[in-house]
């Protein structure tokens, strides 16, 4: 019985092959967005969930409750003083593992002579830490131990970094990397001298889904890092640096929320008159979605996103199914005979219910053959576009293999279900003598409604989509109130020659041909490294009830980065700090009217230990991204803070400026290792993921308007086929082609633009939530509403005009002699 | 050959739109006796086609009795009327009928699948159908490769297979040219003369001839009964 669905299935398949084209292409594209997306929410949701012990290891975490407001906001970071107190205030934690992750680190492979060989710079994944951490996280050793990190200047490294090193990871143990690192404290940036580290241990490969992307793992004690001491000073409540955390096991008899309770009893006890600041834990199973504090690897996914994702995936699949249940009962009538002799000759309703189930599994299996090619195809497009490393590899993956069979499933329940009661249901009398016709009011009501469906998702996508690019581009082209273009930054040694260093560089510059440089510790505007510090002002005995970001910056930024200064004066050169510039902010901040009023008054950071004036007021710039808006600015002088060299390049010959700059720098620094970032580039990376979900959104809304247009299109050919006669006898009568057209279009564009009406509000109403999160935000303009749903219209248009057109210039002599 | 195979009585069928109802038939009492060759004349609309399809069991009567073999199956409903009728009843069509996805053989071999045959008894009784019928050597082609007289003997042929004891064709030379009409006229006989109930809906006089026994209609009653033999 089976066998002879399967034979007629195939080969009225191969006989209607356009519709079996639209049918299958149409799901196979479907299914294939939706399988990419349960991967990429299937790899997002896995974030160090291969930790044995994932359930009992958490996160410390500051909370701090802003004066005034009471508004309450959590850091990743704690105080340095925290692994130690809890370790000895807290003896039934099963483990507390200090984690400090260092940036910018610079690497000199050194041979047995001493000599070195090779110069290597990490941006990221340089951690310190103590064997305690590999106590709660799963990262396999491939040689050497875990407890080697109990003894300060031993490091553990992974397989690719050893094989990066020294060619292959066999051959790593025991050898010596120096390290030259930089740690933050408070407003402070410092460096620390070069220490040499043996490599007592090789990791395996770290996998991709961890926020701890170990490269090299320090032993806790090693450079500035210890319990007795932090750089140079005793490690106290008061001080923290933005990447050093804390993680700890709890025992299985302690919960959660009873922990919490004593941590921020224990808190209020170690609360110092600079730190009011309290403590939670965190379970690590919420650190990935946890975009506000983020974590050590800067990726977060928001559960909205996922939830918005897995929206899509069914919205997409929704569309997929409906063109399927519009064409089959579309094209139903050609199936009627069939029905009607198999009814003839015995077949009950279930029998032939199950008939065209089959054959909708037949053409899901189909759809999903193709849908896999697609995705391996697209795969690698879609781990470019969202720097991920998602393999398609049914065998090693049963969740994708478990959710292609569910989809098979439900696809072919969805959308074989209603078309199969439908056909089962002709009459077999009627359908043997071709007085079917699906234009049976509740038949068309459904398929118009499936059609406004479609319609409110893709018009949905659309406008959402718009709304996102018009934001991107408002980041993109917003003036920030400094000077971001053919501005390159060079990282810089720190200098310990009290500037006589930043002098000889800057001058050897200058001779190059080069107009502008400064030193400075970062640029205007910073994403994450802001470096936030309290202070007092005017000799009060209180800090200040905001913080403020400090910059260390030489007299040449104002010039460089053409900041414009409103009161005042610029910084004088000075190695050293003697004077300050503060922003519009700052000055509103403290609640003066005037910038003149803050000239000359003094303000008071780092404990005591820089006090000076305020000399002049530069005018507000974004010195936070656009997702955050401004926040208060301190500038002044220290040689030892800078970190980089901004230089503006003039606009001719910028290749051989960089070239002069480069040999200017290689014979200056011989040791490390030469890069240079350009500052708009930079500023572009800092909307690195609104980018990133423009782009998929943009595929998402093009496949969504593609698919329902596949939809329309095979309607339309069906209602052309159907009305053939019609359209004949109109045309006898005297309508011209454009009538034809008119008549099969008007009924699509009534469709699509209910479909309008209802998908504007939903759209306006998820893009306005969406726009809150951010500072800087474009209002959603009525232009972009017109602009979706004419696209919707046109797009539909020229899809059914196909169809109307042929069948508009039709003879109708030959539509009415087939009668 | 006395027995009754079918017997109506008082039938009524309506066929109703939103403004008028069509009497389609009047209070029609007929019988069909066992091994009875009859056919139905009358001009169009006048019940025909639909007396057949309630006797087919594809239509049910809105009034009267049908008792068919000594059972009453008025007021069956669809899954009762499907199981009878796959059981005792072949249709031949004026226009054939065939699924044109599947071959000659594929097609007379569907009446058999619907009743569950083995599928080794079935390649016998197709074969020996289409043996006796003369179109074995078609039994791979598709209906639209062959000519109309061709498709209708695949027709009869698959009406016959499941030897159903009551065999209704509607207008089965209607489609056809005159010798191909007749062949088909003769192969009805053929089988009469086995022991086939037929009742046939025609237009032609000469095809009636053929039958035992006319029954002409009009205005969804019967008129007049010739009996021919």
């Amino acid at each position: 019985m089976f066998r002879n669905y399967f034979k007629t299935a195939f080969r009225s398949l191969t006989r209607n092959r356009n519709y079996t084209i639209i049918n299958i292409a149409g799901l196979a594209a479907g299914i294939a967005v939706c399988m990419m997306i349960f991967m990429i929410i299937q790899y997002q949701t896995g974030f160090d969930n291969f930790h044995e012990k994932k359930d009992r290891v958490y996160r410390v975490l500051t909370e701090s409750r802003q004066e005034g407001t009471g508004t309450i906001s959590y850091a990743k970071n704690v105080p340095f003083q925290m692994p130690a107190a809890l370790k000895t205030e807290f003896p039934q934690l099963e483990q507390v593992a200090p984690v400090y992750a260092s940036h910018n680190d610079e690497l000199q492979v050194v041979d047995d002579s001493g000599t070195h060989v090779k110069n290597f710079k990490e941006q990221s994944g340089v951690f310190y830490t103590t064997p305690s951490f590999f106590s709660m996280f799963n990262f396999p050793l491939l040689a050497g131990s875990y407890e080697s990190l109990k003894d300060p200047n031993n490091v553990l490294i992974t397989k690719e970094i050893a094989e990066n090193y020294f060619g292959d990871w066999k051959k790593a143990m025991g050898k010596t990397i120096k390290i030259t690192g930089y740690y933050s404290m408070g407003a402070g940036l410092f460096q620390f001298p070069a220490n040499a580290l043996k490599v007592s241990g090789v990791l395996a490969a770290i996998p991709a889904n961890t926020d701890f992307q170990l490269k090299l793992v320090v032993a806790y004690g090693t450079d500035f890092t210890g319990d007795a001491q932090y750089g140079f000073q005793q490690p106290g409540w008061n001080l923290s640096a933005p990447d050093f955390g804390c993680y700890v096991l709890l025992p299985q008899n302690i919960s959660f929320s009873n922990f919490n309770q004593q941590l921020s009893t224990y808190a209020r006890k170690v609360q110092t008159a600079e730190n009011k600041n309290s403590y939670i834990i965190q379970p690590i199973s919420t650190v990935h979605y946890d975009a506000t504090t983020g974590n050590f690897s800067n990726k977060t996914i928001s559960k909205a996103l996922i939830n918005v994702l897995w929206l899509i995936a069914l919205f997409i699949l929704l569309i997929a199914c409906v063109n399927f249940i519009n064409l089959s009962t579309a094209q139903a009538v050609n199936r009627a005979k069939e029905v009607g002799v198999r009814k003839v000759l015995g077949s009950n309703k279930f029998q032939l219910q199950i008939q065209f189930i089959a054959e909708t599994l037949l053409i899901v299996i189909m759809a999903m053959i193709l849908a896999a090619g697609i995705t391996v195809f697209a795969l690698g497009y879609v781990n470019n576009l969202l720097e991920l490393s998602l393999k398609f590899n049914l065998l090693n993956n049963p969740a994708v293999l478990l959710f292609l069979v569910a989809v098979t499933l439900i696809v072919t329940i969805l959308a074989g279900f209603y078309p199969s009661i439908v056909l089962s249901r002709f009459n077999p009398v009627s359908a043997l003598k071709s007085k079917l016709t699906v234009n049976t009011a509740k038949g068309i009501s459904l398929r118009r409604g499936l059609v406004v469906f479609q319609f409110i998702i893709a018009q949905a996508l659309i406008i959402g989509t718009l709304v996102i690019i018009q934001q991107m581009n408002y980041f993109m082209n917003q003036p920030l109130g400094f000077d971001k273009n053919a501005i390159v930054n060079i990282p810089f040694r720190p200098d310990s020659t009290g500037g006589k260093l930043t002098d000889y560089l800057k001058q050897q510059l200058l001779s190059n041909g080069i107009q502008f440089v400064s030193f400075n510790s970062n640029s205007p505007v910073e994403d994450n490294n802001n470096m936030f510090t309290t202070f007092r002002f005017d000799h009060s005995i209180k800090d200040a009830a905001f913080q403020a970001i400090s910059k260390f910056v030489d007299n040449d930024y104002v010039p460089t980065y053409k900041l414009q200064l409103i009161a005042g004066r610029n910084l004088e050169p000075s190695g050293y700090t003697k004077e300050f510039l503060v922003n519009e902010s700052f000055v509103k901040s403290l609640g003066l009217k005037r910038a003149e009023d803050i000239i000359g008054k003094e303000i008071s950071m780092l404990n005591g230990l820089i006090k000076c004036p305020v000399v002049g007021v530069v005018k507000d710039f974004n010195d936070r991204s656009l997702h955050s808006g401004l926040a208060p600015l301190l500038m002044a002088t220290n040689s030892t803070m800078y970190r980089q060299a901004s230089i503006k390049l003039s606009n001719t010959n910028i290749a051989s400026s960089m070239e002069g700059i480069k040999k200017i720098w290689e014979h200056t620094f011989p040791d490390y290792v030469y890069e240079y970032h350009f500052l708009d580039e930079k500023i572009a990376g800092f909307y690195k993921q609104e980018n990133q979900l423009s782009q998929l959104y943009k595929i998402f809304a093009a496949i969504a308007i593609f698919l329902s247009c596949l939809g329309l299109y095979g309607l339309a050919s069906f209602m052309a086929a159907q009305r053939i006669k019609e359209v004949g006898i109109r045309k006898v009568l005297g309508a011209s082609p454009g009538n034809i057209v008119y008549l099969f279009s008007r009924e699509f564009v009534i469709l699509i633009v209910i479909a309008f009406v209802i998908a504007a509000p939903i759209a306006w109403y998820y893009m306005h939530q969406w726009l809150q999160d951010y500072a800087y935000r474009v209002t959603i303009s009525l232009w972009l509403f017109a602009a979706g749903g004419l696209a919707a219209i046109f797009i539909a248009l020229v899809t059914i005009s196909f169809q109307a057109i042929r069948a508009a210039l039709t003879n109708p002599v030959k539509s009415l002699r087939t009668e | 050959m006395n027995n009754n195979m079918i017997k109506i009585t008082d039938l009524e069928k309506y066929y109703r739109t939103e403004e008028v109802e069509t009497i389609a038939l009047n209070k029609l009492s007929i019988e069909v006796k066992e091994g009875e060759f009859v056919a139905v004349m009358g001009p169009s609309g006048c019940g025909k086609s639909t007396l057949l399809n309630i006797l087919g069991l594809l239509d049910d009567a809105d009034g009267g009795s049908f008792v068919f073999n000594g059972i009453e199956v008025a007021g069956y409903n669809e899954r009762k009327r499907a199981d009878l009728r796959k059981r005792n009843i072949g249709f031949v069509f004026q226009s054939f009928n065939l699924i044109d996805e599947l071959t000659v053989f594929e097609n007379v071999e569907l009446p058999l699948i619907y009743n569950n045959v083995k599928a080794a008894d079935r390649k016998k009784r197709v074969e020996e159908v289409l043996d006796n019928l003369k179109i074995m050597h078609r039994r791979n082609h598709y209906p639209q490769q062959l000519s109309g007289g061709q498709q209708q003997r695949v027709a009869v042929a698959r009406a016959v297979v499941n030897s159903p004891k009551l065999i209704l064709a509607d207008e089965p030379t209607g489609n056809l040219d005159s010798s191909n009409g007749n062949e088909v006229m003769q192969l009805l006989t053929e089988l009469n003369e086995k022991g086939t109930t037929i009742v046939m809906v025609t237009h032609s006089e000469h095809d009636a001839r053929y039958s035992h026994r006319i029954i002409r209609m009009l205005d969804g009653h019967s008129v007049t009964e010739n009996i021919l033999i």
